[in-house]
């Protein structure tokens, strides 16, 4: 396994070639054609992008070079000066020389000297001649030139995701023939099952490893995003970011793109004060916002964190009522961390004023739902009059799941483990009857139980009240908790815990939310995979 | 005109096409799927019921690795009584619908068959009686003494026609 920083060389190494490569075709289309502003416009980029690529890894010759070569094309982009006498052989020695020293710093080289081109290409911004000498070696450098092709490949997303849908393919038949290894009980046979077993989880670890990015390709976006924000909003921010090489699925970040677009809108609009009312508040003028990513086991958290107002619960908590989401003296009695998760129900917003940036009452639900969408958790932690931090809790491939297995009803289902909060047997004795509703007492708190059979059981009638006296034996529940959430659901058996590659639901079934997809076990038994988030919507519209 | 006649030729020889189709019992009528539009024919596979779906969407099966609903007309239009059980062993025939492939599941091997294209009649109104609207109906075969329904199968499986769902 390559170090990060070999890595990123690796990158900056086959950018820079590519640039290189850029920079020639299109210095060679200008000087055939010196009003051709695409390709100048292009020379401009790249020489902008490798001066930047080049100071971040501390390749400070490179930059220097690139950063005079774009100051000139950048003159001759404003008119000031023209492609044409001495400029342009200085341009494509510059060109040349950024070539050498590219290749140079591949090959671990000293980089050579570029003191004359510097000093030509500032006598060209003053607008004076350059000092042009016949270079004797030219020629030779000519014939020896190589031309060399990258070692970075763009890909395509589209094939790496059927890529994964392969390997996702291969892994259920690798779980199948491992079974019917073992049933079958041949040593040779088993040993090449392993053996297949080894190598399939290997492919699958190298596809997935190909799909991760930085998350800083996404976080990288948000200076100026921030800034515009700030400006609009007449608010003094200043932007932290951390955790930029933490890596993640492309796809996943490409999901959540919009929703931390909306969380730091909303926490610039919403959440810090204006410079005038921090004062008063006792705070410094500038708000902060922090967005930092980490690894937490084998999840990604991502987190926007404002020191802002905070969130007024007791104001969220009349909204609720008002909306009639719950009822007064209900809502009375939740704790802080249910309140707060009304903010994710569909259409609340909290704005009085609706402004461009933020609160037009589509919102914090549109980010649930990106959320929800990968099996992901978001939650909102806030401290009145300090801040608030919304938590993004995201897997790192969109592949592989770690799921519960259970059955009911002689079938196997799953549960993806990111819902589940716990799984817990207990005797019917320890269930009370609450308005209908079972509810078991699980460290200190009440979670609503719910026989599953009964909750999909076809018919859209409310559920009858639970009875205690139903309950026969040991009642093997599952935990699951979604938006601060928790249900328990009776099922008949606990299966195991395993890892499965969900396949979307086919259409046409795939209008029935409850199921997230379905997945295939080692003994090629199709298994229904719970939409928690759906369930939990299904018990609270169906509850007596 | 030779223009015309060669038009007209044409018209002949399109009328004279014979095209294949799928036969198979629903109820106590013989209906027919053309063949393109059957990806195979296979005896059903282990089906998973999905709560909450229908009763005439029998559940999911894996076919060759993908992951296929299974549905029966018979239920769907009520062409049988609703106690009636499926036997031990039935045949599936995988359809191709616009983007996704679906399972129908009939009682007895489906039978392949030439007619010409011709002898397809346009439905007559009396299709009505037996619950299945007229435009799912491509037209109706007799083929010595048998009347056979060709269904549209495109039009019958739009994900809300065949699903009697309202979308969410």
């Amino acid at each position: 396994m390559k170090s990060r920083e070999e890595e990123y060389r690796e990158i900056f190494m086959a950018e820079a070639l590519e640039y290189y490569d850029a920079m020639s075709r299109h210095i060679s289309e200008l000087e055939k054609d010196p009003a051709d502003e695409k390709a100048l416009h292009e020379l401009f980029r790249l020489m902008h992008n490798l001066k930047a690529n080049a100071r971040a890894m501390g390749f400070n010759d490179i930059g220097e070079v690139a950063h005079r070569m774009e100051t000139i094309f950048g003159l001759i982009r404003s008119k000031e000066r023209t492609f044409s006498g001495s400029l342009v052989s200085v341009l494509f020695t510059g060109v040349d020389t950024l070539g050498g020293m590219i290749r140079a710093v591949d090959q671990d080289e000293e980089v050579a000297n570029a003191d004359k081109l510097l000093h030509n290409l500032d006598l060209l911004v003053e607008g004076e001649e350059p000092i042009l000498e016949e270079d004797e070696g030219n020629a030779d450098e000519d014939a020896s030139r190589k031309l060399e092709l990258s070692d970075l490949v763009y890909i395509q997303i589209k094939k790496l995701d059927h890529l994964l849908n392969l390997v996702g393919e291969l892994i259920i038949d690798r779980d199948r023939i491992l079974t019917l290894s073992q049933e079958i009980g041949n040593p040779a046979l088993q040993a090449a099952a392993s053996h297949l077993f080894r190598i399939a989880d290997d492919l699958q670890y190298s596809v997935m490893d190909a799909r991760l990015v930085n998350v800083g390709s996404l976080f990288n976006k948000f200076p100026r995003v921030v800034r515009d924000v700030a400006v609009a909003e007449r608010k003094e921010v200043e932007l932290t970011i951390n955790g930029q090489d933490i890596q993640i699925d492309r796809n996943i970040l490409q999901i959540i793109t919009d929703a931390l677009l909306h969380l730091v809108r909303n926490a610039i609009g919403h959440g810090l004060e204006t410079p005038e009312e921090r004062v008063r508040a006792g705070k410094p003028e500038q708000g902060s916002l922090i967005l930092s990513a980490q690894t937490e086991r084998d999840d990604v958290l991502i987190q926007v964190i404002d020191d802002g107002k905070g969130i007024n619960v007791d104001q969220v908590r009349r909204k609720a009522v008002e909306r009639g989401l719950v009822s007064a003296e209900a809502a009375r009695n939740l704790d802080p961390s249910a309140v707060r998760a009304f903010l994710f129900e569909p259409g609340f917003s909290m704005a009085k004023e609706v402004t461009d940036i933020s609160g037009r009452g589509v919102g914090l639900d549109v980010v649930k739902l990106a959320i929800d969408s990968l099996g992901g958790q978001l939650r909102v932690d806030s401290v009145l009059g300090q801040g608030t931090t919304f938590t993004l809790v995201l897997p790192t491939s969109i592949a592989v799941k770690g799921a519960l297995l259970f059955e009911l009803e002689e079938r196997s289902y799953a549960i993806p483990l990111m819902h589940t909060d716990s799984v817990v047997s207990l005797q019917p004795k320890q269930l009370n009857v609450v308005g209908g509703i079972l509810m078991a007492r699980l460290l200190g708190e009440n979670i609503p139980v719910v026989d599953l059979r009964k909750l999909l059981h076809d018919g859209d009638d409310a559920l009858i009240p639970a009875i205690k006296t139903e309950l026969v034996g040991r009642q093997d529940i599952i935990i699951v908790n979604y938006n601060n959430r928790k249900l328990g659901l009776i099922v008949d058996r606990f299966l195991r815990q395993q890892d499965i590659v969900i396949k979307p639901m086919s259409k046409p079934l795939d209008m029935i939310d409850l199921f997230g997809g379905v997945t295939l076990l080692g003994s090629g038994q199709v298994c229904l995979v719970i939409d928690v988030p759906a369930l939990t919507r299904l018990f609270l519209a169906k509850r007596p | 005109m030779p223009d015309q006649e060669s038009s007209s030729e044409k018209k002949a020889a399109k009328q004279d096409k014979l095209i294949q189709l799928i036969v198979f019992r629903l109820g106590d009528e013989e209906y027919g799927i053309r063949i393109e539009q059957v990806k195979e024919v296979t005896v059903t596979p282990e089906i998973a019921r999905m709560p909450k779906t229908p009763p005439f969407v029998k559940g999911i099966a894996n076919l060759r690795g993908d992951i296929i609903a299974i549905i029966d007309l018979e239920e769907r239009f009520k062409l049988r009584p609703a106690s009636d059980q499926l036997p031990a062993t039935s045949y599936t025939l995988a359809i191709e619908a616009k983007d996704y492939t679906i399972g129908i599941v009939v009682r007895e091997v489906p039978q392949p068959l030439s007619i010409p294209l011709s002898i397809i009649e346009k439905a007559p109104e009396f299709i009505q009686d037996i619950n299945i609207q007229d435009k799912y109906i491509e037209g109706i075969a007799k083929v010595d003494g048998r009347i056979i329904i060709v269904l549209d199968m495109p039009k019958l499986l739009s994900p809300t026609e065949i699903m009697q769902l309202q979308s969410k």
